[in-house]
């Protein structure tokens, strides 16, 4: 009895019905050429199965949760996200509105760090802005010149769209955090922030602009008009105070 | 509702997975599981109550990605790195050169074909479920698997030989 290669497809799919699989399984042991078939098929299922394996266990986008919860907005609408005021907010609105924004970051021990001034965050109005040793940073440190072991790194600095500076950075926490944030008024505000994987050592200009993760990076995208500043426009910028 | 949220959010995952498969480019592949949970939660009503929501969620999943190619049709765009077989690995995951190598042999099929292979050989739903959510008899389906295995067989196996 000849097999064709659907049967033996079905047989390796669990699709076959019961006679049809005890009659293959019978020919098997008699078939040389049967067992290395149905090995193929084995093998080429297992291989595509595992090849797409790992997307289950990586996180899923806090803005794939945020669809699921109802939250309204499209991935990576910064814009629709921004200076929303409120008069106070909570913690699952907050939730809603930092969704596309915010990735695998736990904000609460950010936010109520127990001693308040060193926290690097602080919400206003809905929108999450640098404070502390973060602000500081933004306002006064230049990429091209920082210490190597500074709590926060600088990355790239670069004009937006809308016409304000904005600046790439790393706060060098236990888990280090990669974020974007654009000058608002006198303040700082955050629009992106992520996890990053890379310890960001090292002095290189663009060191956490290369180490950037890929949320914070696709909002520098969007951002962006033009190059980053070089060394001299960053100069520039902050001896103007980060006003455009 | 509520409990339709819990339990679509414990498919996320699945969705995601099912949805790299057609588009291979992560960041719109997401956008597909996006569209389709806003689609499923607008017509949460359909669901049928002895109906599993996996299947369910496949099929909106399907047509949502049906509508996206037809779209970027019409706008005359080229289909992200599949069809020209860009490599669009992202090196912050490190996938092994197989992974990779699998990938990109299924991201090179026929949209029919793959829908099947993520349906049947990804996912391990049934003939008569993969059917059902492709909208096709069991025999197209199988002849659309046949067709993608040998395919995937052809290309795997010349990267060996090679």
């Amino acid at each position: 009895m000849t097999f064709s290669d659907e049967t033996l497809n079905a047989y390796v799919d669990g699709e076959l019905d019961a006679a049809t699989r005890a009659a293959l399984e019978a020919a098997m042991t008699t078939d040389p050429q049967l067992a290395p078939r149905i090995a193929r098929q084995r093998t080429l299922r297992a291989q595509v199965r595992a090849a797409f394996e790992p997307v289950l266990t990586e996180p899923v986008p806090e803005r794939l949760l945020a669809s699921v919860r109802g939250a309204p907005g499209r991935a990576g609408n910064v814009v629709a996200f921004q200076a929303r005021p409120r008069p106070r907010w909570s913690w699952p609105q907050w939730g809603a509105m930092a969704a596309s924004l915010i990735v695998g970051v736990l904000l609460g021990p950010l936010l109520l760090r127990p001693s308040a001034p060193q926290a690097p965050l602080e919400t206003s109005g809905g929108r999450v802005l640098a404070s502390g040793a973060l602000a500081g940073a933004l306002s006064q440190q230049l990429a091209s010149s920082q210490p190597p072991g500074a709590p926060v790194a600088i990355g790239v600095s670069f004009r937006a769209r809308s016409g304000g500076y904005c600046r790439t950075f790393l706060l060098r926490e236990a888990q280090p955090l990669a974020g974007l944030a654009c000058r608002a008024g006198p303040a700082w505000q955050v629009v992106a922030l992520a996890q990053s994987e890379l310890p960001g050592t090292g002095s290189g200009y663009r060191q956490a602009g290369s180490a950037l993760p890929p949320a914070v990076s696709r909002t520098l995208d969007e951002l962006i008009l033009g190059e980053p500043l070089d060394a001299a426009g960053e100069s520039t910028a902050r001896a103007a105070g980060w006003k455009p | 509702m509520a409990e339709l949220r819990a339990e679509l959010v414990e498919l996320l995952p699945r969705l995601r997975r099912f949805a790299r498969v057609l588009a291979r480019d992560a960041h719109d592949a997401d956008d597909l599981v996006q569209t389709a949970v806003e689609r499923a939660l607008a017509h949460a009503g359909q669901l049928r109550a002895d109906a599993p929501l996996a299947g369910w969620m496949f099929g909106i999943l399907r047509n949502a990605w049906i509508d996206e190619q037809r779209a970027r049709g019409r706008r005359g765009r080229v289909f992200a790195a599949a069809e020209s077989g860009e490599q669009v690995a992202d090196p912050a995951h490190g996938a092994p050169l197989e992974r990779l190598a699998v990938q990109d042999a299924v991201a090179r099929l026929p949209q029919e074909q793959r829908l099947a292979v993520a349906l049947v050989l990804v996912e391990g739903l049934s003939y008569k479920e993969a059917a059902h959510i492709m909208e096709v008899p069991i025999g197209t389906l199988t002849s659309r698997l046949a067709r993608a295995r040998e395919a995937l067989q052809a290309m795997l196996g010349e990267r060996d030989g090679a």
